[in-house]
């Protein structure tokens, strides 16, 4: 009986499974880092209606954080603030800078400035700011250092896995209660990070829910 | 037959069932029994188009679909903070104010959750010292009332819109006049504020005739009391100091009936093992199953019509045992009729009455005949009832013209200007009346309402109407409480109050915020200080300003003339019954899908009310007992075995004027020639949801027959109708589920409900699966008290409106497809014709080694540390395998996006209508997920109530051990709802926490206990407490049989099972 096939064809099953093979680690690779948060959210720095810089009035005038985020250590949104809290400052300071009409115009008109939204969690996930500040996490852990972005973007990827490395090591975050504000805190000299959160968890009883009904209801 | 091996089978038990079907032990319905998801459940379409079929469909659309890749940038979204700061409000923190919801009875009190300006739920005030906290299913469903997005929006004038501006000159011209042929229609309230501007309106308009209407209104109680006591004298019944509680024609321990209030003081006298207070002892009369019969321990079925002489007999029993002779002489005054009611019935019972002096009721119904309430009157005071359990008030509401009054004056044309507020007369006044057609004998009518009703169409000018929520208002509860209506939003579509068209129509400036109120709380407050305002909107009500017991003597003379003008029953024939509805009142309610889709208590009926009469009488009247053919014949041409649900036969009832058309159900325990039918249903060209939703039973109501019509003729006319039924839903085949004894067998065995059927021989049972541990302190648990729990749908309607339950429609709930995360499962016990009711509230059971968990092949439902069995929405891929292992079928799946897609579009696919009405996005509960198309969702434990206790614990504890701050108590929602507090939620691992107590109690079990699931929830026993002297007594309490534990038996209880058919029959050993 004649050959039907060339012997060259007996590699095709081998060679077919090592392009199909790097074909598809091609594709889950690219997945991974293009379509996760990590690649789609990180770096997400959109045009505000108004140019505020938490670089002049955290780092060059020292504000608190909860001097426009009022509610963040009793609600489980921080908010964000009213027209008023601007104008509390604005209507002395800069009151006729072309950089405020937005927010001379809402204090005015009395409609709201819309803020683009940054940083968002799904309609199904539950997140609550006040429990996170008032047990030792700073807002540093998820939004990164704010006091020094001129305009803000989102610095963590805030995905679920992203959360539960949090919440299954909180020592790698838990911080000395009067820092939590403080964004440009360090562990000091001679003790780690890991250290000071061990020792926050234990008194604290710090455990954090990693079943599903912990954010999810 | 591999069920068998894992399940004992069902007790021999032959007294309880669930329907008729399971009682004729129907072949088909068992069929129906073995599918969690009757096959029917997966098409697509009646016309058989199946799953595979649509995703063979589909398949070419989505790859079009996934072309465009449209979706990849998230949509920009916006932080839209306050331009100034609102006092108190905190951006996602509820805010709670007190308020009440007017009702025919007073009011029933509450506490509303505000969500950003937005009122979301609705509780019973805890600290309103009438009610102690409860609320009823219509109280929770006003939220969605509230944001219906059918409700009237503008002003009309002949139909057509109009400027407001054009209404307040009208209304001002009238003001600037004499008011001469002025009418007012209202309903019945006791607003102090609004008898306050009616008397104003009086002085100022010597001729305005204030008429009153309101279908339901308990006017012949009020008159009967006027005779025996003087008028404006109310009883208020204290059911705490009552051992023996007689129940005529009413169904006073529901609390749409007779408010919140009244089954409490029943429920704190029903615990058996209650120290100094005997357990009470319920009597029924009715002609049809009321939640009250069901919680009786001795019903009799009685004829409404013979209700009278029932109580004619009675009257005379007691007058014979008391030798009372006022008594004697109003029961003698009442005419004598023919009955067939058992003679010993009556002795028995009246022999219990008189043996317990001053520590009895006998209550009658709201609409029970006026005579018959005279009688009754009789008896509570021959029983030296009144000053002990009933105390006699005098309320201080005026009295009003009726509407018969109302129709006369129209009639001789003295009405030129008639406002009607809130009622709607077109459609549910007297038919005798012909209100519809004299409107039109009014020049100029006003209708302020929520709908453009039957009224508004007929009215010169319609007004939408302000909601409770919406407007500053006041109300006296049943005992006289005085009690604010604070408003939680302003009027999302320019509503007016009332008060407010009252006050315009007095000539009077418009009132700043609740000034109106305020002059009245001046006037009632004994300290009208601005610390006793705010206490008073802050608290919801004013201490101490219940009516004072009134000294009050029985007027024999006038009882025995009010007694005489009863007209004598003819036995045999046929009689119409007019009952108030479950889920829409009188009619008012008809807009509201949260209760549409609430089944009745008693029939399990959804969106639809239905002629009810008992098996006998629908054999005798050739009507079908639940006739299944017809769609068991389109089942089988579509080539499967689904037996959806019910068709009845549509029958015509006629008085020899009016004729009605209503489906006709057969309901077990209904009085023999009797029919019944909720009113209110039957609409038409009012709004697209309540438009030919059920049947229309007004025509056939006139005066003299408002709550019975004698000598009815029914014929059936061989149509059919479809029926939305969920009783047979998900059936449990009578495992000893519900459980009941006697007082008798509970003091002698208190435990015996946990040795019932199989429990005591269970071997340990071993799982095969590892599940979590239970490390958390806290270990969340239930327990529901079978004693206490009347089935009164409160419940069911308050985890609606808490977890944003949706609403799946008529054709759905046909289809197994209801979603309430709690029901009310309802059975009965005994003969088809007289049997016994119980009825247990089922949720998730939490069992702590869920079936469910170890089938999700997603990991999609968990459980977590505290003991809850966790739903993840967003991980659940539909596969529905959780819901087939569930043993309690609690479980329920989205098939369609039944919150974004019309319900009548809902097979429509992408063609259909996306979105929800802004209005309702409004009523949604922001702590709780809406779920899409596709996924399973269950009963949480109001997850968001437990999480947000949590958080707050630990926001309080701040840098200090969790452990030392105690979680602050709360409560789940149907828990808070529950007036009767029949459900108790807890940490039951805390054993000084009450639902640690109530589940060691002896009558506390589980269900399916040889599952060894472990489930949270405990059921307490039903005990009932029957009098032995009473006819059928031995029946009572017996649902479950005579019990296992009634014979005896060899093999001791630690001991194995023996193996074999010897022990698949624990009854016959």
């Amino acid at each position: 009986m004649a050959n039907f096939f060339p012997k060259w064809t007996n590699w095709i099953p081998l060679k077919l499974v090592i392009c199909l093979g790097a074909l598809a680690t091609a594709i889950v690779g690219g997945i991974t880092y293009y379509f996760t948060p990590k690649y789609t959210r990180v770096g997400y720095e959109p045009n505000q209606p108004v140019p505020f810089s938490h670089v002049i009035h955290v780092q060059q005038l020292g504000m608190d954080c909860r001097y426009c985020h009022s509610f963040v250590e009793v609600a489980s949104h921080s908010n964000v603030p009213t027209t008023q809290t601007c104008m509390s400052c604005h209507t002395q300071i800069k009151a006729d800078s072309p950089k405020l009409a937005a927010v001379r115009e809402s204090w005015k008109t009395g409609q709201p400035v819309n803020w683009v939204r940054i940083h968002q969690v799904p309609d199904y996930t539950y997140f609550n700011h006040a429990v996170h500040v008032n047990r030792g996490v700073s807002c540093y852990s998820c939004h990164g250092a704010v006091n020094e972005m001129k305009v803000v973007y989102q610095h963590e990827p805030q995905s679920m896995s992203w959360c539960l490395d949090c919440h299954r090591a909180p020592e790698n975050h838990l911080r000395p209660p009067e820092e939590i504000y403080n964004m440009a805190w360090k562990p000091p000299q001679g003790e780690t990070q890991r250290e000071i959160g061990l020792k926050f968890k234990e008194e604290w009883e710090v455990n954090p829910p990693v079943t599903c009904g912990g954010c999810h209801r | 037959m591999k069920k068998d091996l894992h399940h004992p089978p069902p007790e021999k038990n032959p007294r309880i069932w669930r329907s008729l079907r399971e009682l004729e032990g129907d072949p088909e319905f068992h069929k129906h029994l073995q599918r969690e998801f009757p096959r029917g459940a997966e098409l697509f379409q009646d016309s058989g188009l199946s799953k595979r079929d649509f995703i063979k469909l589909m398949g070419a659309s989505i790859a079009l679909a996934g072309v465009g890749l449209s979706g990849c940038r998230r949509p920009e979204s916006y932080l839209v903070p306050f331009t100034k700061g609102v006092e108190y409000t905190i951006p996602g923190k509820f805010l709670y104010y007190a308020t009440a919801m007017p009702a025919r009875y007073g009011a029933v009190p509450l506490i509303a959750t505000t969500s950003d300006g937005r009122p979301t739920k609705l509780e019973g005030n805890p600290l309103h010292p009438f009610t102690n906290g409860g609320t009823d299913s219509f109280a929770q469903a006003e939220t969605l009332n509230l944001y219906d997005p059918h409700r009237s929006k503008q002003i009309t004038e002949k139909g057509k819109p109009a400027d407001p501006a054009a209404f307040d000159a009208f209304v001002q011209s009238i003001a600037a006049s004499d008011g001469q042929g002025l009418a007012i229609l209202a309903e019945p309230k006791s607003s102090p504020t609004r008898d306050r501007l009616r008397a104003s309106l009086q002085a100022k308009y010597p001729g305005l005739l204030w008429a009153e209407y309101d279908p339901l209104a308990a006017v012949p109680a009020a008159t009967a009391a006027a005779a025996s006591f003087g008028p404006g004298i109310r009883l208020i019944p204290d059911f705490k100091k009552a051992d023996i509680v007689l129940a005529i024609d009413s169904d006073f321990l529901n609390p749409i009936e007779t408010g919140i209030g009244y089954a409490q003081g029943f429920a704190a006298r029903r615990n058996p093992e209650q120290k100094g207070a005997p357990m009470n002892r319920l009597y029924a009369v009715e002609n049809h199953y009321t939640v009250t019969g069901g919680m009786a321990d001795h019903r009799l079925r009685c004829k409404a019509s013979e209700i009278g002489e029932f109580t004619r007999q009675l009257a005379t029993a007691i007058a014979g045992i008391t030798k009372d002779s006022n008594l004697a002489a109003v029961a003698d005054a009442y005419p004598k009729s023919e009955s067939s009611i058992d003679p010993v019935w009556v002795n028995e019972c009246a022999a219990d009455l008189a043996a317990n002096p001053g520590r009895s009721i006998v209550v009658t119904g709201p609409l029970t005949p006026a005579p018959v309430q005279a009688l009754a009157n009789a008896i509570n005071s021959a029983l030296g009832n009144i000053g002990a359990t009933l105390a006699p008030v005098k309320a201080d509401t005026p009295a009003a013209a009726s509407i018969s009054d109302l129709a006369a004056a129209i009639g001789k044309g003295e009405v030129k200007t008639l406002f009607i507020l809130g009622a709607n007369p077109a459609y549910n006044a007297p038919a005798d009346l012909g209100f519809a057609k004299l409107l039109e004998k009014v020049p100029d009518t006003v209708h302020l309402g929520f709908f453009e009703d039957e009224t508004a169409k007929l009215s010169r000018w319609h007004v939408p109407a302000a909601h409770f929520l919406e407007a500053w208002g006041d109300v006296r509860t049943c005992d006289g409480t005085y009690t604010s209506v604070q408003p939680m939003i302003l009027p999302l579509w320019n509503g007016a109050s009332e008060l407010e068209i009252l006050n315009k129509l007095a000539g009077a400036p418009a009132p700043q915020g609740p000034s109106l109120i305020r002059e009245t709380f001046d006037q009632i407050a004994p300290k009208p200080t601005d610390e006793a305002w705010n206490a008073f909107l802050r608290d919801g009500f004013l201490p101490g300003s219940a009516y004072a017991t009134a000294k009050v003597s029985f007027n024999t003379a006038a009882t025995a003339e009010l007694a005489k003008t009863a007209s004598a029953a003819k036995p045999g024939a046929l009689e119409l019954v007019f009952l108030q509805s479950s889920s829409v009142d009188d009619g008012r309610y008809a807009n509201n899908s949260w209760l549409l889709e609430t089944p009745d208590f008693v029939t399990k009926l959804t969106w639809d009310n239905a002629v009810l009469l008992s098996p006998a009488t629908a054999k005798k009247l050739g009507v079908k007992a639940n006739n299944f053919d017809i769609l068991g014949d389109i089942a089988e041409k579509l080539g499967n075995d689904v037996n959806y649900d019910l068709v009845a036969d549509i029958v015509e009832i006629s008085d020899g004027k009016n004729t009605i058309e209503a489906a006709a159900l057969v309901a077990p325990g209904h009085a023999d020639d009797s029919l019944s039918i909720a009113l209110g249903y039957g609409r038409k060209n009012v709004s697209a949801l309540m438009d030919g939703v059920g049947f229309d039973a007004y025509p056939l109501r006139t005066t003299a027959a408002m709550r019975v019509l004698p000598g009815v003729s029914l014929k059936v006319t061989g149509r059919d109708y479809p029926m939305a039924q969920t009783q047979e839903h998900r059936s449990m085949e009578g495992r000893d589920l519900v459980r009941e004894g006697t007082i008798e067998r509970f003091e002698k065995e208190p435990d015996f409900a946990q040795k019932m059927g199989m429990d005591s021989h269970i071997p340990p049972n071993i799982s095969l699966y590892t599940h979590p541990e239970l490390t958390s302190k806290e270990q969340w648990g239930m327990t529901v008290d079978l004693n206490t729990c009347t089935g009164c749908n409160a419940c069911v309607v308050a985890c609606q409106a808490e977890n944003n339950v949706p609403v799946v429609g008529k054709e759905q709930v046909r289809k197994n497809r209801d979603m309430a995360w709690i029901r009310l499962d309802r059975y009965f016990a005994g003969d088809a014709n007289d049997p016994e009711m119980l009825s247990q509230a089922i949720m998730c059971q939490h069992c702590e080694n869920a079936p469910c968990e170890t089938v999700c092949p997603v990991n999609a439902t968990v459980h977590s540390e505290d003991g809850l069995n966790l739903m993840a929405y967003n991980r659940c891929i539909g596969t529905r395998y959780c819901a087939n292992n569930c043993p309690w079928k609690v479980r329920r799946f989205n098939y369609f996006d039944y919150n974004q897609r019309p319900l009548d579009e809902l097979y429509w696919g992408p063609l259909a209508k996306k979105g929800m009405a802004d209005s309702l996005k409004m009523s949604k509960n922001p702590n709780v997920t809406v779920r899409m198309r596709g996924v399973m969702e269950k009963c949480t434990f109001c997850i968001q109530r437990i999480e947000e206790a949590k958080i707050s614990r630990l926001v309080e504890a701040g840098p200090t051990p969790a452990s030392e701050t105690p979680i602050a108590p709360f409560k789940v929602a149907c828990q808070q709802a529950c007036p009767n507090d029949s459900l108790v939620f807890g940490d039951v691992a805390d054993l000084k926490s009450q639902v640690s107590r109530l589940r060691k109690d002896p009558r506390a079990y589980t269900m399916f206990k040889y599952l060894n699931v472990a489930p949270r929830v405990s059921y307490l026993t039903r005990i009932r407490n029957p009098n032995p002297k009473m006819p059928g007594a031995d029946q009572v309490g017996m649902a479950n049989g005579s019990g296992h534990h009634g014979d005896s038996h060899a093999a001791p209880h630690d001991a194995q099972p023996p193996a074999g058919p010897a022990h698949a029959a624990p009854a016959a050993h």
